[in-house]
Formats: structure tokens, sequence, C-alpha cells
């Protein structure tokens, strides 16, 4: 089947009930989605599907024909950065930084959808995504400053 | 149904480094040709940024700025023995390792610095990348100089090592427990208030506010210090209030697999916290440093636990502080503590006493 | 100085934030099997029988690894510091904790290994098990452990990790008021994003490099060498970038078994815990039962201490023994008392081993000895703050082992939470200092106990 990854189009030779994950990490490589749970509980597994925060080891990759899989590395380099990875390195919004993808990408499609994200918004798009590093609060700091800019 | 507000405080002590010493940490330094550093370390960094705050170290101590040092830490075969992250160490214990690699290659840099400029090396100091003659600043070579003096002319490497290692405070007698020496690198402080609003119909406690003070000695990086008090401060919360890997214990039955049924604290959690950072300097912490990652999740489930007693009059001293456990507290808030004599006995029905055999070992004696 | 106190960007932060930082499970090399553990599924039982020939005779396996293929099963990883091994790497005789590991698999992917691990033959001849630290002194007790109930190898063989100080009868005697309750903080997990994660790799030299996700690089590569018996320089550990920690990856659970099974199959072999077995089968923070008596006087003085202290070891004792003894150095908390009476025992019982995490041993002072204080608080009827000011640590003040605190900012931290939340003291508890002893705050009980500070 094909997988369309930050715009490149991939052959892929996995089973079309593997998940996306173990697809992205083991066949393409790409590894920044984390395995942080494997049961759809932390978010560390966050891809963009179509821009909208999904959970890759929950999506079975065959029924991904056709659609656009965005993960951070096609969001930004260490040259370019993305506003949003910008945001968070200048807040510190990432210790250990193994949450900090899923992070990323669902702040980045908040901003995409609410450029004037609240609070309240910013929670809710937020809730489903674990940290036990940081206690959220340089994360909550991050995605306001990346809130901001973007207005 | 009614909301009740309580606020509870806490004071707490934590030492710094393991318990009892003996936790060696080593690092080594090498200069490279063009006056880069490298700074090999044994120190996992687990997020708690120790792979920041040691270079920032080496950077002061050397006297470079902190974009020329390269540090790793990344395998045994370069790098020399680190205890652990663990003990709040990784800046007190391993941060001095750092700190006098750093002080032994600066010391190779200024006798190569002197030969150059023929001074003799207790009359320079080393400033934002250059070597200066104190007291007369125009006579001066860069670093970056001094390491290509090394390498070409003098045919030198210029390496630095340090370890650091308290000696191991044996326990002398047994019997009383004490020892011989202080059994701890340092010891760090904190003092903790919390206030909760508390529904006396679900039984729900709601950690509203955190007032967190702590004595990091000196904070090395003051965010990343901030990041440790707030990461630990949802720590706190959690055992207080949230986390239970078995919730009939002492049975280990219907333990949760998932994230369903474990509670991890998440963004809702998020009380209002408020952060003192004061700085009592240690006597031999790297510039004053004292430990603090560890202790950061300590003082919030006792304030938390007396915030609850001041909310609704109830005293929940088993964790995690459940709505089933203030509810049941609650159906028992007339019984009071028992009195006996001089006495006030309170949770008879959790004690040894009351649960086990009346010949156990284990029985606490309380009571006139 | 430019760097300390300077609140520079983290030096891997563009890493994290670009998705690049490197964790185990995102080293890929050539070759690679994956490995999954049998676990016993009963609380404490005799191994029968266990078979594994039709497992490893299955396709796509590489490798089953019981305790035979381990050199030296039994490592205590504290043994420098005295405690004793208890605990084999795999269970050879019996099992005494529900999900105790008895067998690896390394098989081409996941789910080959998982059959395999279910073709294992087992069985088991069940034993009475033990849950309750409290009736772990009973008569009737079942035996949690081969050392009995609790850890006897404290110094002098002592199976109890004890500390006395002053005349803790006389200042029960001399207390108005005595003030005891009983507080229990639980078991949770360290659960840091990333699960433990070991990828083991065979050199053409002969050597094994080990990625691993340890929070101590050369105390994990010491407990693989043990159980090998390898000297140092045959592994190459490779890490020091971790998904988190908080103390639950120092057991090294990981890098042990993948290691063997990598020797045996003569293939690089990653063994990734799921979450589901992070929250079953790894080792958590401990549960405590913890009872304490203050006597104390009707103006707020804290004379002596009773405390009796049941640490919740689980099946094998890890860390526990340490962490019992820190503990015990620290049962004051942040306040001078000088008669203390403290016991504490580190309990065996049939669930999962307990070991470090966040604040280890003090975790649980902390929060039952503030509590308590608390408590006496509130039964005497003296402001939170003012009780614990009165009391706290001072310059030359001593602790529960005789040791001169050289400079404690209990007195300062309190105050500053006072100022933050708006609470009034009285001017004689604002103007409290570290300094030594003095004066009304140097009362006769206290005399004895002042102790010099040295440096």
């Amino acid at each position: 089947m094909k997988l369309t990854v930050n715009g490149v189009e991939h052959e892929v030779e996995s089973h079309g009930l593997q998940p996306l994950l173990s697809v992205l990490r083991e066949e393409l490589g790409i590894t920044s989605p984390k395995a942080g749970c494997q049961q759809g509980g932390c978010g560390a597994c966050t891809v963009l599907v179509d821009g909208e925060p999904r959970r890759s080891c929950l999506i079975p990759a065959g029924a991904l024909n056709g659609a656009a899989i965005t993960t951070v590395e096609g969001i930004g380099t260490p040259e370019h950065l993305a506003p949003v990875q910008a945001a968070f390195h200048e807040h510190y919004g990432s210790q250990c930084g193994f949450c900090t993808p899923g992070f990323l990408l669902a702040t980045h499609a908040l901003i995409e959808r609410s450029p004037g994200a609240d609070r309240a918004q910013i929670d809710e798009a937020l809730a489903g995504h674990a940290c036990r590093c940081t206690g959220y609060v340089k994360i909550l700091e991050a995605v306001e400053a990346a809130v901001g800019g973007a207005k | 149904m009614a909301l009740h507000t309580g606020r509870g405080i806490s004071a707490i002590e934590y030492p710094t480094g393991m318990n009892q010493n003996g936790d060696p940490s080593q690092a080594w330094i090498k200069i490279k040709p063009d006056g880069r550093v490298d700074v090999f370390s044994g120190t996992s960094d687990i997020g708690n940024g120790s792979k920041t705050i040691q270079s920032q170290i080496a950077a002061d101590t050397l006297g470079v700025p902190y974009e020329w040092i390269t540090y790793d830490n990344s395998n045994t075969d370069s790098s020399p023995l680190c205890t652990g992250t663990f003990a709040s160490r990784a800046t007190f214990v391993a941060g001095n390792a750092v700190l006098k690699a750093a002080a032994n290659a600066k010391q190779k840099l200024l006798e190569i610095a002197g030969k150059e400029l023929e001074i003799a090396p207790e009359d320079l100091e080393i400033i934002d990348g250059e070597v200066i003659a104190k007291g007369s600043p125009q006579k001066k070579i860069s670093v970056p100089d001094v390491a290509a003096a090394a390498t070409w002319t003098y045919g030198e490497l210029i390496t630095g090592t340090g370890a650091q290692l308290n000696p191991y405070a044996a326990i002398v007698d047994p019997e009383t427990g004490r020892v011989d020496s202080p059994p701890h690198a340092a010891i760090s402080y904190a003092a903790c208030a919390a206030e909760v609003e508390v529904d006396d119909e679900t039984g729900e406690v709601r950690v509203e506010h955190l007032w967190q003070c702590f004595d990091v000695g000196r904070a090395i990086n003051p965010t990343l210090v901030e990041g440790q008090i707030q990461g630990g401060a949802l720590m706190g919360l959690g055992l207080a209030v949230l986390e239970e890997c078995y919730p009939y214990y002492p049975s280990v039955e219907h333990r949760g697999g998932e994230f369903g049924s474990y509670f991890v604290p998440g963004i809702k959690d998020l009380p209002k916290i408020d952060t003192i950072i004061l700085e009592n300097p240690s006597a031999d912490g790297p510039y004053g440093a004292k430990g603090i990652s560890e202790m950061a999740n300590n003082p919030q489930p006792p304030a938390i636990a007396t915030a609850v007693f001041d909310a609704i009059g109830v005293w929940v001293t088993e964790l995690p502080i459940t709505p089933e456990r203030v509810l049941r507290a609650l159906e028992r808030k007339e019984q009071g503590p028992r009195r006996e004599g001089k006495w006030t006995i309170f949770d008879d029905d959790l004690s040894v006493r009351t649960v086990a055999h009346e010949k156990s070992r284990f029985r606490f004696p309380v009571g006139a | 100085m430019k760097a300390v106190g300077a609140r520079l960007p983290r030096y891997d932060g563009v890493a994290h934030v670009t998705g690049r930082t490197q964790y185990v499970d995102d080293v890929r090399v050539p070759n690679m099997l994956w490995a999954k553990a049998l676990r016993s599924p009963v609380d404490h039982a005799a191994i029968k029988k266990l078979d594994v020939k039709k497992a490893a005779a299955m396709k796509g396996v590489h490798a089953v690894v019981t305790w035979e293929d381990v050199p030296r099963l039994v490592y205590g990883h504290l043994e420098a510091l005295g405690i004793p091994g208890d605990e084999p790497l795999l269970a050879k005789d019996e099992v005494r904790y529900k999900a105790q590991p008895i067998a690896l698999v390394a098989a081409e992917d996941e789910e080959t290994a998982q059959l395999a691990v279910e073709a294992i033959q087992i069985d088991f001849d069940e034993r009475p098990a033990l849950f309750d630290v409290r009736k772990a002194a009973d008569p009737d007790a079942p035996q949690a452990h081969h050392w009995g109930n609790w850890y006897p190898h404290f110094e002098a063989e002592m199976d109890v990790r004890q500390i006395r100080k002053g005349d803790i009868d006389r200042a029960f005697d001399q207390a108005d008021t005595i003030v005891s309750g009983v507080y229990r903080p639980a078991a949770i997990e360290q659960l840091p994003l990333e699960t433990q994660t070991a990828l083991a790799v065979p050199e053409p030299s002969g050597r094994m490099t080990i990625y691993s996700c340890t929070q101590a690089l050369y105390f994990s590569m010491g407990v693989v060498a043990a159980h090998l018996e390898w000297p140092l320089n045959k592994l190459k550990f490779v890490g020091g970038t971790v998904g988190g920690g908080f103390g639950g990856k120092v057991d090294t659970a990981t890098e042990t078994l993948s290691a063997l099974a990598a020797l045996k199959s003569g293939r690089p072999v990653k063994w990734r815990w799921t979450r589901e077995e992070e929250f079953l089968c790894s080792s958590t923070r401990a549960p405590w039962h913890i009872e304490i008596a203050d006597a104390v006087t009707k103006d707020g003085w804290i004379l002596g201490r009773r405390m009796l202290t049941l640490h919740d070891s689980g099946a094998y004792s890890r860390f526990s023994p340490y962490g019992v003894t820190k503990h015990s150095f620290h049962h004051t908390g942040a306040y001078t008392i000088p008669n203390l009476h403290f016991d504490g025992y580190c309990v065996y019982t049939n669930r999962v081993p307990t070991t470090a995490m966040r604040g280890f041993g003090v975790t649980s002072v902390s929060f039952s000895t503030e509590l308590h204080v608390s408590r006496i608080a509130e039964v005497l009827g003296i402001d939170p703050f003012e009780l614990r000011l009165k009391n706290a640590n001072r310059i030359g003040d001593t602790s529960p082992n005789g040791i001169a605190y050289s400079d404690p900012s209990t007195v300062s931290t309190i105050l500053s939470i006072a100022d933050a939340i708006g609470h009034e003291l009285p001017a004689d508890s604002r103007t409290m200092t570290r300094d030594p002893r003095a004066g009304e705050l140097l009362p006769k009980h206290l005399v004895e106990q002042v102790g010099k500070v040295d440096h």
C-alpha cells in the first residue's frame, strides 16, 4: 500500500492491519512518534492525519490510503524551526523530550483550526497528552506563546 | 452538596547524595586544537537537564562560553563512572566531578598560556574564552590560540580529570543508629502550602493552589529548577489524590493495566502553582548548589491531606485521598480520636494492634 | 560568571523539539529480534515443571532463556553496601510474585515471541501468599521469603533498623499530651513516558553493546557483568538519554536478559516493555505502614517520638533495606526531637518487588510525620506555623543519628510560605532564624542534644 508521510509517498510492505505507529517507526524509520503506551492513553504516538491529531498506535495503516500524514519531522528542522517548535524550545516545554512530539503536533493542529485559542480550548486539546516530567506549566507557557505568536 | 475550601502546610528536608555516601562520580575533559571543550561524564540525563547543568558548570569553571562545550555522556567506553541519576546527586556530586575536571584542565591551559605570555600561571585568569593577565588586561591570549600552541608548539594534550567521593559514613552502633560522619553531602529544605476544594457529596478533592518554597543552595539554571519544582508538584499531587497501584491494598486484586484505570495527573489537574526559590548556598556543592529533584514531590501530600481536614474536618491518612476514603471518613466524623489518659489516639482501625495477632512483634503500644 | 545562574537553553532542547532525540527504542540495527517474557500468573508457588522445548522449536524463535542460561543467577545489586542478594534473575524452583519473569523468548517479531511464550509448558504448586505487612509477624503468617518475613541482615545481623536517642520513657512521662496516628502512603508507578527498553547487540569482537534506558550506566553495566561473570570491558553500555526515570529505571530489569538472549541467538535482541507490563509487572514505589506517637508539651514542644515503620518490600529486597535506613535517618523530618525510639522493618510480601521512586525512603517520612505534626497542632490548639517554627532544626541541633545540622533552612522556608499565603505570625515567630538555639528556644530538654557544627 502507499502512505504519504511529510509530503513523501512511500510504498509500504507492512500488512494493512499493522498499527500506523509501527509502520512509521519500524518500516519507514520515522521515529518521532513514540510507543508510550500503545493503548491510546498517553498521546506520545500522535501524528496528524489530514491535519487532525490522531493516535497512530490505534490506526491500522491500511485505513490511511490517500491520507496525508504529518509527523514532527515534517513541520520543521533544527535550522528552520516551526513557530510551535521555537516556542517549546524557548519556553522549556520539554524535559526528557519523550512526550514532546505529541504535544507539538496537537498544538500545531490547535493553532491551525483555532488561531485565537483560549486556555479552556488549549486544555481540551491537550487533555489527552500525558507528561510526567514538566507538570505542564512550561508546556502551557510554550503553547500560549505559540498561540500568541500566531495571532 | 457543598464545596468546602481548606488549607494545609508542610515543612520538609531531604538529603543530597546517596544515603551514607560512598557514591563516586567522575568526569574528564579534553580541549580541542581550536579551544573547544569536550566534557565526558557518566551521568544519565533523565530529563532533569544534567547535560545542561554540567555544561554550565564546566563553562564557568574554565572561563569559556557555554556554546564552546560539547557534552558526551553517551557510553561507558569514553565516559567514566557516575554512580547514577538519583538521590538528587546529578548537580551536586556529579557536577562537582565536572567542576574538578574543569579546574584541572584550566590549570593546564594556564600553564601553556603562561609560557606563551611569559607570565606565571597564578597571575592569569580566563574570562569569556580569553586568558588575561590579572591587572594588565592588554596582556592576553585567546583560549583557541593556547590550544593551538599546545597542539603544534608544545606537543601537549590539554585534559582535566575530576572525581567526587564523600567517604562512606558507617553506622557505628546499630542499636542506636549513630554514624561516624555526616551520611549526606548536603541537606535541602522546602515548605509548601496547599489549598483544596472538597465536595462533601462526591468526596472529590480538587487541589486548587500550591505555594512551594525550596532552598536549592544555588540555582545553576533557574528555569530548570522551576521545571523540577513544577514537575514534582504534579507528581506529589498524584501521590496525594490520584494514583494507586493496588486499589484494594494490601490485596493485589484489580490492578489497573492502562491509563484509564490508573490516574496520572493531566493538564486539567494542574493547580495554580506559586514557586519561591531560596538560595542558601551549600558548603561543598558546585557554586553552592544543593540537590532538589527528588524532594520536589515530598511536601505536597501532607499539605494536601491537612488541607482536606481544614476543609471538612476529617483526617485521611491513607493515600491516595480518594472520594471513597473521604466519604467513609465523613461517615465516621463524629467519632473522632479515642482519649485514654493523656493520650489522643487516632486511626485504631488501621493499626497493627487491631489487624494482627496480639503477640505480633510489630504491635505498637498506645494508651495509658 | 556567565553560565551559572543563567537561564541558558537546554543542551538537548533543539533535538527534543525536532523529534531527533534518540531513545533506546529509536536505535536501528539490522537482524534485530524482539523479546517477550513468560511471567508467573500466580502469587506464590513452587514450579513443578518448566519445559521450553516446544517454544524453542517454533518457526521464527531464535532463543529461549531460562535460569539455566544464567552464569550467576542471584546477584544483589547493593552487595557492595552489605545487602546480600536474594533474587534470581529468572525463577528457578519457585515464584514469589505474580509477574515474576520465568523465561525470555527472542523471535523475529513480537507476535511470534508472544506465541512462543504461550507455548512454554509450566506447572505450579500454589502456596499461601502474604500481602499485609501488618500480619507478617503473626504466628500463622505465610512465609514470603527464604529469610523469613522481614530482612534480617542489617548491621550486626539485626532484623530491625533501630534509632535510639535520649530517654523515650522519660519524655513520655513528662509529656502533657501524647498524640498517636497511623499513616499509609501507597504504591504508585514511576510512570515515565518511555517504557523500560534494552537492545543488546553482540559485536564481532566478542563484546556486547547494550543500549540501555538506565538512570545509571555503570551501575547497570556492573549488574550485567556480575550475572554474566564478565569483566567490565567486555560490555559497552550506550545510553544517557532517558525518557524519564523517577527511580524506575535503576533496577536494570531488561539489560541482562536481553544480553543473554543475544548471546544465545547470536543476534541483536530488543526487549521493550509494554505499558501494560509497566503497570502490572514493573517495580513500584513502596507502600508503607507507619505508626507514630509523639510526646508533646502543652506549649508545643515535641519531647519525644516513638515510631514503627513497616516497609512493604514486595517479594525481594532490591533497594528496600537501603530505603528503610535512609527513612530512619530522617524520621524526625525538619524538627529537632531529642528523645527517639524508632523501629523500621523491611517486610516481604508476595507482590511485585518495590523499588526506588522520587524521594525514596523520605517521601513516606514527609507524609506521615508532617501530617502528624499538623494533627498535633490541631489537638493542642496551636498555630501550625508556630508549632513548626519552634521545633524547627537550628544550627547545632543534632539529627536522629547524632550528626549536627550545619545550616538548616527550615525556618526560612516556613516563613516564606507564611508570607506567600498571607498568614499572620506573632513577632517572636517572625524574627526566628536558623541561629544556634539560645534563650527560650533552648529549653532544658534540648540542652544535651545541641551538638557542635563541624565541617
